[in-house]
């Protein structure tokens, strides 16, 4: 792939990072080679991030060296590594959320003119990578970022890293937060950046899309770089198996089950938002026992607000919450709980764990009215540590210590916890948001495969989710969530992925009437549609229709 | 080269806070025992640059704190004050609720301690057990009276969105303000000249074990120390507390879990309150005998709030935090009537042996921050 006489743009030898005790890399090396895209794959813990982040300058490795073409090179912080031409796209945006794109892209590296920032300059120039790359970007440049969708916040800092003339580009999981069709325009712009001689580390754990981009494949698993193919000459199955160390199965047949009776039913729901919109307007719904429904939809089009109403931790607007055929539409979330409506958050960071307690304290989250684990006013923590022990034996998580704290486990071995402690709950329902958001490819498996097993067990379930693999693969039925409403209920055997992409951008299947009727067509749906829902999902600004 | 040099530095500063977030119990209490040393070398370098004899500063200085029977007395007694209403401050700061009122909570629990004491004396026998009885009454009215003046700000917080350490602040003024007016007027001492209620009957009072001095009882202490055990029962081993350390975390994840939020903050507010009542019962039982013009009582509710941050809100460590406030401030006094150095310069050495020993704790706090901040993933 490298011309004979181009040095590999980066070069880590034997790189090894310990915390405390803890090895997040073990000798690794990795080549990236000037002018191609290289796919840093691996599950969540694996140590994608830890090294990239040594490359980046925002730790220091243990051992091991750095060349940047050719130049052996330590950077103590991310500016010494910009100024060798390394950029960052983080996973998490680093962005000033009230300040405009222009100033977010040129803060720390204005230009300056008589001891004033030229922004005239920084205009042009950024129009000018801008045009080049055929972004959006340009004309956005005087909008507070707050007001962007995630997808264009993406190319902000993908702009920002070139503004600063970036050479190598690290992406860390750029795809997670994107619609299918947003992933593909991605994928364009890392082939034109490669095109203009860059070269791009892209860090995913999803297989199809490093397949569909990268040149090179590098395996990361536990801190070790199993290997690295050529994308050409490898396969999904053989990459899952260098990740996981064992065979994965991809497509497990959904089973037939015994439908009973419906269990949660929500009819006419409006619920208020955050910031005082209305984000769900006259949803309805109906789960039954042995089965799930799976809500799907671009993020910030109201499942979040649904949910919430569901499990109690939002008052509805109006409308009507039943659970076994009883109102509980005033009930508190303590209430619910207690009567068996478990609920897995849409973050774990946030709701599901108290980061700084330890696996027992998490334990009890939510259990703490609840006997064994409390004997009137007071806990039992024995019986909480032994329940703790239990979650930990069957959903195998690791590592299997019960005085772990919660934030030092990686993202599966949380959302496992978090999973096994709401099925221990012995609920009826298991409402479950993102259950395999920012989970590695072996625990997505195991989750997924509990998630149908309760559902064999005769539980009703609720999977919200935006991926739509994952929705298609678990669901009975799917609702399609756009804009607060249920655009459409779709049996998953009968749509294809682009039809349930296009349904979450806002457009109904053919033959109906598009729901933001508008006229637009399926070509320019791909690009501005799914950007329009998502902002109009956030910010209401056209305002729902009923 | 300055570029190893920095990086030399910042390892260096890992190894420390990597050091610190490794520290046991024990280590850490001699880290804050090396740091008040520290820090006393430190203030006797300043005595001595300023011209006073720094032997005899550091002779008054433990003299003042240990030295006598009767100073003991005083630190104890002193110490016994800011360890309750420290452990007042620390079970709201543990659940996230700023309450910066213990000091409007403990003026109102004093004089509600000392009315109800003077109301119910003539139903009571005189004896011993009337006594008991009184003190009883009395302690049952500062808890209540110091929780519902808690409350207050916590119900004005959860249902009206109103800041809790601004009200919290605002009704320590209304307290001390409306609280003198009754003492200078209503309440006041028949004939007295001095702002202050009528004595409390003899039979109202802790008996004097060990220390024959007046003003401060063992049993004060053991009662202070079964308060603090109570109170970590509480926060770590039921429900309640449990409800209250998670919204401290994290209050999200308490919601998420069944946490009644609006509840609960006014359930912490009541609880600090009824502690910081506690505090007053025992100030007026064991010390004053009477309730006093409360602007001129020592602001103990104030100081809680340092002695609590000391022991990182957690209840247990209140207890050397107390003690070690205690002793500061009884030596404070001892140094100002027994030598000229001026009180000025004694009140910075007291800040520098305070700052030194926050400061490892608080380079713990931070390294453990840091180090989770940098764990995504």
């Amino acid at each position: 792939m490298t011309a004979n006489n181009t040095p590999p743009a980066v070069r880590l030898e034997g790189i090894t990072k310990q915390f405390g005790d803890v090895v997040a890399n073990d000798s690794v090396d990795f080549t990236l080679d000037a002018g191609s895209i290289h796919a840093l794959i691996g599950e969540n813990g694996s140590g994608k991030t830890t090294l990239m982040s040594i490359l980046y300058g925002l730790y220091d490795q243990s051992e091991g060296t750095i060349h940047v073409n050719g130049e052996e090179r330590s950077f103590d912080t991310p500016r010494d590594a910009m100024n060798a031409g390394v950029g960052m796209i983080h996973q998490h945006f680093q962005l000033v959320m009230p300040m405009t794109v222009l100033q977010n892209i040129i803060l720390g590296h204005e230009p300056v003119e008589n001891g004033l920032v030229d922004e005239a300059r920084a205009r042009e120039d950024i129009e000018a990578i801008s045009t080049r790359y055929g972004f959006d970007v340009g004309e956005h440049l005087d909008t507070p970022v707050s007001e962007l969708d995630l997808g264009t916040r993406q190319r902000v800092e993908i702009v920002k890293s070139l503004y600063r003339g970036a050479e190598i580009l690290i992406l860390d999981e750029p795809t997670a937060v994107l619609t299918p069709q947003e992933v593909e325009g991605l994928i364009e712009l890392m082939e034109d950046l490669r095109a203009d001689g860059r070269s791009l580390i892209f860090i995913s754990h999803k297989l199809d899309e490093a397949l569909a981009v990268a040149d090179d494949i590098t395996v990361l698993r536990d801190g070790n770089a199993v290997g690295t193919v050529s994308a050409s000459e490898t396969s999904e199955e053989e990459l899952a198996r260098m990740m996981v160390g064992r065979n994965v199965l991809f497509d497990s047949d959904a089973r037939e089950t015994t439908i009973g009776e419906p269990v949660l039913e929500a009819e006419g729901l409006r619920v208020i938002g955050d910031r005082g919109l209305e984000k769900v307007s006259e949803v309805s719904l109906s789960v039954r026992e042995g089965e799930i429904l799976g809500i799907a939809g671009v993020q910030g089009n109201g499942q979040t607000e649904l949910v919430e109403a569901l499990t109690g931790l939002r008052t509805l607007g109006s409308g009507v919450v039943r659970f076994d055929g009883d109102d509980i539409s005033a009930m508190s979330r303590r209430d619910r709980i207690e009567a068996g409506i478990a609920y897995v958050p849409e973050d774990r960071h946030v709701e599901g764990l108290v980061m700084e307690y330890d696996l027992v304290g998490n334990g009890l989250l939510g259990n703490q009215t609840i006997e064994p684990f409390a004997n009137g006013g007071f806990l039992d923590w024995e019986a909480v540590r032994e329940h703790t022990e239990e979650i930990i034996e069957e959903f195998d998580v690791q590592p299997p210590n019960p005085d772990t704290e919660a934030e030092s486990l990686s993202g599966g071995n949380q959302q496992k916890f978090i999973v096994g402690r709401e099925i221990g709950h012995d609920p009826d329902v298991l409402v479950a948001s993102h259950p395999t958001r920012g989970v590695d490819i072996g625990s997505i498996e195991f989750i997924h495969d509990r998630l149908t097993e309760l559902r064999d067990e005769g539980l009703a379930l609720v999977v919200v989710s935006s991926k739509l693999e994952e929705i298609q693969k678990l669901s009975d039925r799917i609702a399609v969530m756009y804009e607060g409403e249920f655009i459409d209920t779709v049996d998953p055997s009968d749509v294809t992925e682009e039809e349930l992409g296009l349904l979450m951008a806002g457009q109904r299947l053919s033959g109906e009437d598009e729901v933001s009727g508008d006229g637009m067509t399926e070509g320019e749906m791909s690009e501005g549609g799914v950007s329009e829902g998502r902002m109009s999902g956030d910010e209401s600004s056209s305002g729902v229709e009923t | 080269m300055s570029a190893t040099d920095e990086s030399g530095a910042r390892s260096l500063l890992d190894r420390v806070s990597d050091r610190l977030l490794d520290a046991t119990v024990l280590e850490r209490f001699g880290i804050a025992l090396a740091s008040i040393l520290t820090a006393i070398l430190l203030g006797l370098l300043m005595v001595a640059a300023a011209g006073y004899n720094p032997i005899i500063f550091l002779n008054n200085l433990i003299v003042g704190a240990v030295g006598s029977e009767r100073v003991l007395a005083r630190t104890l007694r002193i110490s016994t004050f800011f360890i309750v209403t420290g452990v007042a401050v620390a079970v709201a700061f543990r659940a996230g609720v700023f309450n910066i009122g213990v000091q409007g909570q403990f003026v109102v629990g004093g004089l509600a301690c000392a009315m109800s004491i003077l109301w119910a004396a003539p139903y009571l026998p005189s004896g011993s057990l009337g006594g008991v009885g009184l003190m009883l009454i009395g302690t049952v009215a500062a808890a209540v009276s110091g929780g519902l003046y808690g409350a207050f700000p916590g119900v004005l917080k959860a249902y009206a969105d109103a800041n809790e350490i601004i009200t919290t602040i605002m009704l320590n003024f209304i307290a001390i303000g409306v609280v003198s007016w009754l003492i200078t007027n209503p309440f006041r001492e028949a004939g007295s000249t001095n702002v202050q209620t009528e004595p409390l009957p003899a039979n109202v009072g802790l008996p004097p074990i060990v220390f024959g001095e007046s003003g401060f009882s063992v049993v004060g202490l053991v009662l202070t120390l079964a308060l603090v055990a109570v109170v970590a029962v509480v926060m770590t081993r039921t429900r309640f507390g449990y409800d209250m350390m998670t919204s401290g975390y994290q209050a999200s994840a308490a919601v998420y879990s069944g946490v009644d939020a609006k509840r609960n903050v006014v359930a912490t507010m009541s609880f600090s309150g009824a502690v910081a009542g506690l505090a007053s019962a025992l100030f007026v039982i064991m010390y004053q005998g009477r309730f006093l013009e409360p602007a001129s009582i020592h602001t103990y509710g104030y100081d809680a709030i340092a002695v609590s941050l000391l022991a990182a809100n957690n209840p247990l460590a209140v207890v050397p935090a107390g003690l070690l406030f205690g002793g500061l401030n009884s030596s404070t006094s001892y140094i100002q009537i027994y030598s000229d150095v001026p009180v000025q310069l004694i009140d910075g050495i007291v800040g520098i042996v305070i700052l030194f020993v926050a400061v490892p704790e608080l380079f713990r706090m931070a390294a453990n921050r840091a180090t989770t901040g940098g764990e995504d993933e």
